[in-house]
């Protein structure tokens, strides 16, 4: 990664305290990292991808202390001081996936696979503001991200059919693909 | 690839931000980052240093005056202002905020920061290396405009959603400094110039957004390339008094197609007179040519523009007739 290869000047660097997925880091950054740098460069949470950078992909997408989706790459790491954030790594919990995150596998969400992580963060957000989300909301919600391989139909169908995985019992008898 | 290096300021306080504005030429104000730093990684900003207002208390809160008008703090984020009951009084503003890019964009981008969203232009709006193939413009460095040749001044497009709405809705704006505060109406905030797009000085910041109570009927429609998130060709936020066809006061405002958001004041002094029927429309709409002058092709052909401004403000008229 280019963060890995340019070597920013020692002399602006500064301890951000960030908590990402409920543990606290310090990490030394510069001004000149955003917090989509820290995450995969500096923690090493590689879950969270680098795509356009520009803020039309959507792929880089975490979640704020709200669990609202906001895009890592066009936010400086130094406005998180103090913050806590979410990334993909952190919606698992104790090795069981997240409904959302067995409603992708169920309903054959994913093609290549780099965008799955964003569009899933912008799918739970979605979920966040509006457990049972109209039509609209989704499509609202998952404006911010592109998957090129593919369409979003199978993303919206396991959006829509999220809840059914959601209980800790495993997947729905049956996996319903409506 | 990393941001350009800068200084990386985050004052705790209003008076601190403008020290700060007013001690470092060609600093550059941050809030929700979304427009600053994508400049920044494409290079189009090399600021010196950055002052991150985004979480300045004075900057924040949505409240309603004695007079009835809503004062708005420029660092609240779209998201919490789509959220807010006070906003509900103005659904055409909401329909603009709701057009800002996407959710992801407006769950970290703020009010002051799309008014103050920097004008975009196809050739400086992409990578360093794309723009250095190309050579320099008139906002790169040198005397010449790829967009409109010959052009004395650089003509990127204005493409903010909320500024036309909040012009129509007669919105005002705070701009603080050391040197004070002053209160600019929106409509006079914006230049013809797509460097020097706003009035705003650099050591001004923009704090609060007022705007006036009103009972008009108000419309804002956006044309893009596709649904979801877009920039648009062209935006139009529409206002009038009255009923039907009838109307004693029009406003009408044009975005995304020029340099500045366009005010329609000669076509709505004969829609006052002649009021919001058929022809009167076809004649507002056959008179926009002269209104809008000379386009550029930037994004969307300038025939298409012409068009699309005549479609938008025939929508927009017929839209207030139904209200």
């Amino acid at each position: 990664m280019d963060a890995k290869r340019e070597t920013p000047p020692a002399g602006r660097s500064r301890v951000l305290r960030l908590v990402v997925n409920g543990d606290l880091h310090e990490v030394l950054v510069t001004p000149r990292h955003t917090l989509l740098d820290v995450i995969r460069g500096e923690l090493g949470l590689k879950g969270t991808k680098e795509g356009c950078t520009t803020g039309s992909c959507g792929v880089c997408t975490v979640h704020n202390d709200r669990g609202e989706a906001i895009l890592s790459c066009l936010t400086p790491a130094l406005e998180w001081d103090g913050e806590s954030i979410t990334t993909i790594e952190g919606l698992e919990s104790g090795g069981r996936l997240a409904p959302i995150q067995q409603a992708f596998v169920e309903h054959h969400a994913v093609q290549c696979g780099y965008c799955t992580p964003g569009v899933i963060m912008s799918a739970q957000a979605i979920l966040n503001a509006t457990p049972e989300p109209a039509e609209a909301d989704i499509n609202d919600g998952l404006a911010g991200v592109i998957c090129r391989c593919t369409g979003h139909i199978k993303v919206k169908e396991a959006v829509r059919n999220a809840w059914r995985y959601a209980g800790g019992a495993g997947p729905a008898p049956g996996g319903s693909h409506d | 690839m990393l941001l350009p290096d800068h200084e990386f300021l985050k004052p705790a306080s209003l008076a601190e931000g403008l020290a700060l504005l007013a001690a470092g030429p060609g600093a550059r104000v941050l809030a929700g980052g979304t427009d600053v730093v994508f400049n920044m990684r494409g290079r189009l900003f090399t600021p010196p240093a950055v002052v991150s207002v985004r979480s300045l208390p004075e900057l924040q809160g949505l409240h309603e005056r004695p007079d009835g008008s809503l004062d708005i703090g420029a660092g609240c984020r779209l998201t919490d202002l789509l959220a807010d009951p006070l906003l509900a009084r103005h659904p055409a503003l909401r329909t603009a905020l709701r057009a800002v890019a996407s959710r992801h964009v407006r769950n970290l981008a703020t009010l002051g920061g799309n008014l103050c969203l920097d004008t975009r232009c196809w050739f400086t709006n992409q990578s360093e290396d794309w723009r250095a193939a190309r050579g320099p413009c008139l906002k790169t460095g040198i005397d010449a405009c790829h967009a409109l040749h010959g052009s004395p001044v650089c003509v990127a497009l204005n493409n903010a959603d909320t500024p036309p709405a909040l012009i129509a809705l007669g919105a005002t704006v705070t701009l603080a400094s050391v040197r004070g505060e002053r209160q600019v109406a929106l409509r006079d905030f914006y230049r013809d110039d797509g460097i020097d797009h706003t009035v705003r000085q650099p050591d001004e910041l923009l704090t609060r957004v007022i705007v006036p109570p009103t009972t008009d009927r108000v419309v804002f429609l956006k044309e893009t390339a596709r649904q979801g998130m877009d920039f648009a060709y062209g935006t139009i936020a529409a206002r009038a008094d009255g009923h039907g066809a009838r109307a004693g006061r029009i406003t009408l405002v044009l975005g995304s197609l020029t340099t500045a958001p366009v005010v329609l004041d000669a076509i709505t002094t004969r829609l006052v007179a002649d009021g919001l029927g058929d022809d009167a429309i076809d004649a507002a709409c056959a008179g926009l040519r002269a209104a809008l002058g000379p386009l550029t092709n930037l994004y969307s052909p300038a025939a298409y523009k012409r068009e699309l401004a005549r479609t938008l403000l025939r929508r927009a008229l017929l839209a207030l007739r139904e209200m």
